[in-house]
């Protein structure tokens, strides 16, 4: 490589590495710095997906299940070697002093009690997004988060992602200026209907189908992507409407299983949001309309797409570039100003973990290190509330102003 | 009711025989969300998969795996053993030694720095097993399960008719089956392990049996050797001939059912 060249690509990742991220451990695997046993409540389908990512973590040992359901606890504990199980979280708590961190995977209505005995207990506590379905719940998570001195996460996953906060910055530079616009899209062909294990009573399982206890697509999913949103502009909105409607899944449902809002800040930007059960097109991300650049990200990936007249970051000189239609997208990568130094800025593409994994090594460090968490319950707080509110918007047809004291 | 995903480079599908299929599409959908996780777990061109973190860890680092997965290794290194080598999962660099398994911790790790296993010829027929098995325990009784052209499993009292090339059809009733084939047109040609480059005769074979990941990971074991694998257990039946084949698999699958 000429010293030009590489005068270039280390001066280019001089100019992005302030901005990007600063570590290259940030996107690697994780490794606690002391080992950490942890206990797993709520045994489902993000039960499982947790375990999986826990198993990724050097130092992380699941040591401890826990599941209402007898069936599926004995499945879970047979599948997971050296994991006790448990039918109640207390009977954990109690018994198995070792585990120092809680993660709760329930369904979002039984998030509470269970976060609330956890840190009464003097444990760690990582807790699934939304926190909760009532607003009455979620600040009393927050409150009890406020007065524990153990590690409380919430788990809004963009926050840990390296991906994410790479793009951050960008919006305060000229990659982006003035934004324009905000987009946001969710979309899994699933009937969220899925068999309940033995003993369980179908509308138990399918509880996300329940509109008592649902936040429904703009909670149990929206609520995730809403706070990117809020998290990357540093600021809450200040209005939501919303619409649903049954578009593919007639099963007798009342559940909408399509949703669109518009979430508008007080600066009169405008998030316009669709969520679907009934088409996997395009899969979920988030895009930032600029005036200078259009940031797209799609969790595991990021890009940039700069305007003709958008004035030269210095850094992207190098990028790899990906063509969607007429727009070429400067393909974002973390750790970019370590990967630019070894000329290895194609390799960065891609995570090579997923949100979850991030997320939740940053909660185990913050257990182990007492660094502090990614995302607070306060933070938490306010992006359930926007599902909260969102989901009420939709279904009351009426559009809810957003209060400023969350 | 036919429903399909696409993963490991292939398009799998199930087909529910039953009156009133509707009252399983929740668990179709379950099974197809296995496989999905299948190729998320064991991709190697995916940075996310497991097989890409095992390569990235230092070598010797223990992983803990859940049973079916720990199962998965066991049964590779089955084959390998059975097959004299023949099957191989360490993407041609003879390294099967170097994958130690702790059955007791259940853990997996890999003494060799960088290694990138190639789970390809046999985690089609894993990810088909996982989703027969998520119909079954839904109480599905009659079913057909297939990952594109290379496994299947046929459940229940049913024949379902599959056509393994452009001239010989078989009945499938409860068992699996894996095909493999060997040709250098393919993206990823088997390789013969004791010269470590693509077998350069054609050959053809399908495998029935139990379980779809051994007749998977059988399958290629035989195209290799060009015979019966000395170790393959009773209950797996050779079910084509090893003889050069000049047609290839027709993927027929959706599986007419008799």
């Amino acid at each position: 490589m000429s010293s030009r060249r590489r005068f270039l690509i280390q001066a280019a990742g001089s100019l992005a590495g302030a901005a990007l991220v600063p570590e290259l451990a940030a996107m690697g695997p994780r490794t606690l710095s002391a080992p950490a046993k942890v206990g797993l409540v709520g045994c489902g389908r993000q039960g499982r997906a947790i375990a999986e990512e826990l198993a990724k973590i050097a130092g992380a040992e699941l040591a401890a299940v826990c599941d209402t359901n007898p069936a599926r606890l004995r499945t879970t504990t047979e599948r997971l070697a050296g994991a006790e199980g448990f039918a109640d979280h207390r009977t954990l708590l109690e018994r198995r002093a070792d585990v120092s961190a809680i993660v709760v995977a329930t369904p979002t209505h039984l998030h509470r009690q269970i976060v609330e005995d956890v840190l009464a207990a003097g444990r760690h506590v990582y807790c699934e997004s939304p926190l909760a379905h009532t607003l009455e719940d979620a600040r009393a998570m927050a409150a009890a988060a406020a007065g524990a001195k153990t590690a409380a996460m919430a788990g809004f996953q963009a926050r840990s992602n390296p991906l994410y906060q790479r793009a951050r910055p960008l919006l305060r530079t000229d990659a982006v200026r003035d934004l324009i616009s905000l987009q946001g899209q969710w979309h899994r062909k699933t009937s969220w209907r899925f068999p309940p294990p033995a003993g369980m009573p179908e509308p138990q399982a399918n509880w996300r189908l329940d509109p008592a206890v649902s936040l429904g697509l703009p909670g149990e999913v929206g609520a995730q992507q809403l706070d990117v949103f809020v998290w990357l502009r540093n600021r809450m909105p200040t209005r939501i409407e919303g619409r649903g409607a049954i578009r593919h899944h007639d099963d007798g449902r009342t559940v909408a299983d399509t949703v669109r809002l518009a979430v508008t800040w007080d600066d009169r930007l405008v998030l316009d949001y669709e969520a679907s059960l009934g088409t996997s097109y395009g899969g979920a991300y988030e895009v930032l309309h600029g005036s200078s650049g259009t940031v797209k990200l799609a969790w595991s990936h990021g890009w940039l797409f700069k305007e003709a007249d958008a004035p030269t970051q210095g850094w992207e000189v190098y990028a790899t570039r990906q063509q969607f239609h007429q727009d070429e997208g400067i393909i974002l990568v973390a750790d970019a100003t370590k990967l630019a130094a070894q000329g290895q800025l194609a390799r960065g593409i891609g995570l090579p973990y997923s949100s979850l994994y991030y997320a939740l090594g940053d909660f185990l460090k913050s257990a182990t290190e007492g660094s502090p968490v990614a995302c607070t319950m306060t933070d938490g707080l306010k992006a359930t509330a926007l599902g909260i509110l969102a989901n009420q918007a939709m279904t009351q047809g009426t559009p809810i102003t957003i209060p400023a004291d969350l | 009711m036919r429903c399909a995903t696409t993963a490991m480079g292939t398009r799998f599908e199930l087909v529910i025989a039953d009156d009133r299929p509707e009252r399983f599409r929740g668990a179709a959908e379950a099974a197809l969300e296995v496989v999905e996780g299948c190729h998320t777990r064991f991709s190697r061109f995916l940075p996310e998969s497991l097989v890409s973190h095992l390569a990235r860890i230092p070598a010797g680092t223990a992983v803990r795996l859940d049973r079916e997965t720990f199962g998965l290794f066991e049964d590779a290194v089955a084959v390998w053993q059975g097959s004299g080598g023949a099957f191989d999962i360490t993407g041609g660099t003879g390294a099967m030694d170097a994958i130690r398994l702790d059955a007791r911790r259940r853990t997996v790790a890999l003494e060799r720095p960088g290694l990138v296993l190639d789970l390809g010829a046999i985690a089609k027929g894993h990810a088909v097993d996982l989703a027969a098995g998520i119909l079954r325990d839904a109480g599905v009784a009659s079913a057909f399960v297939h990952g594109g052209t290379s496994s299947a499993v046929a459940m229940g009292p049913r024949v379902w008719q599959v056509s393994l090339d452009d001239r010989e059809v078989i009945g499938l009733q409860n068992t699996a089956l894996g095909v493999s084939r060997t040709g250098h047109e393919t993206p990823h040609p088997t390789l013969d392990p004791a010269m470590w480059r693509p077998l350069e005769v054609a050959r053809y074979v399908a495998v029935t049996g139990p379980s779809a990941r051994f007749c998977d990971a059988w399958a290629t074991a035989a195209v290799v050797l060009g015979m019966r694998p000395p170790g393959m257990p009773d209950g797996y039946e050779v079910r084509s001939p090893l003889t050069a084949h000049r047609s290839l698999l027709t993927p027929c699958p959706a599986a007419a059912a008799s």
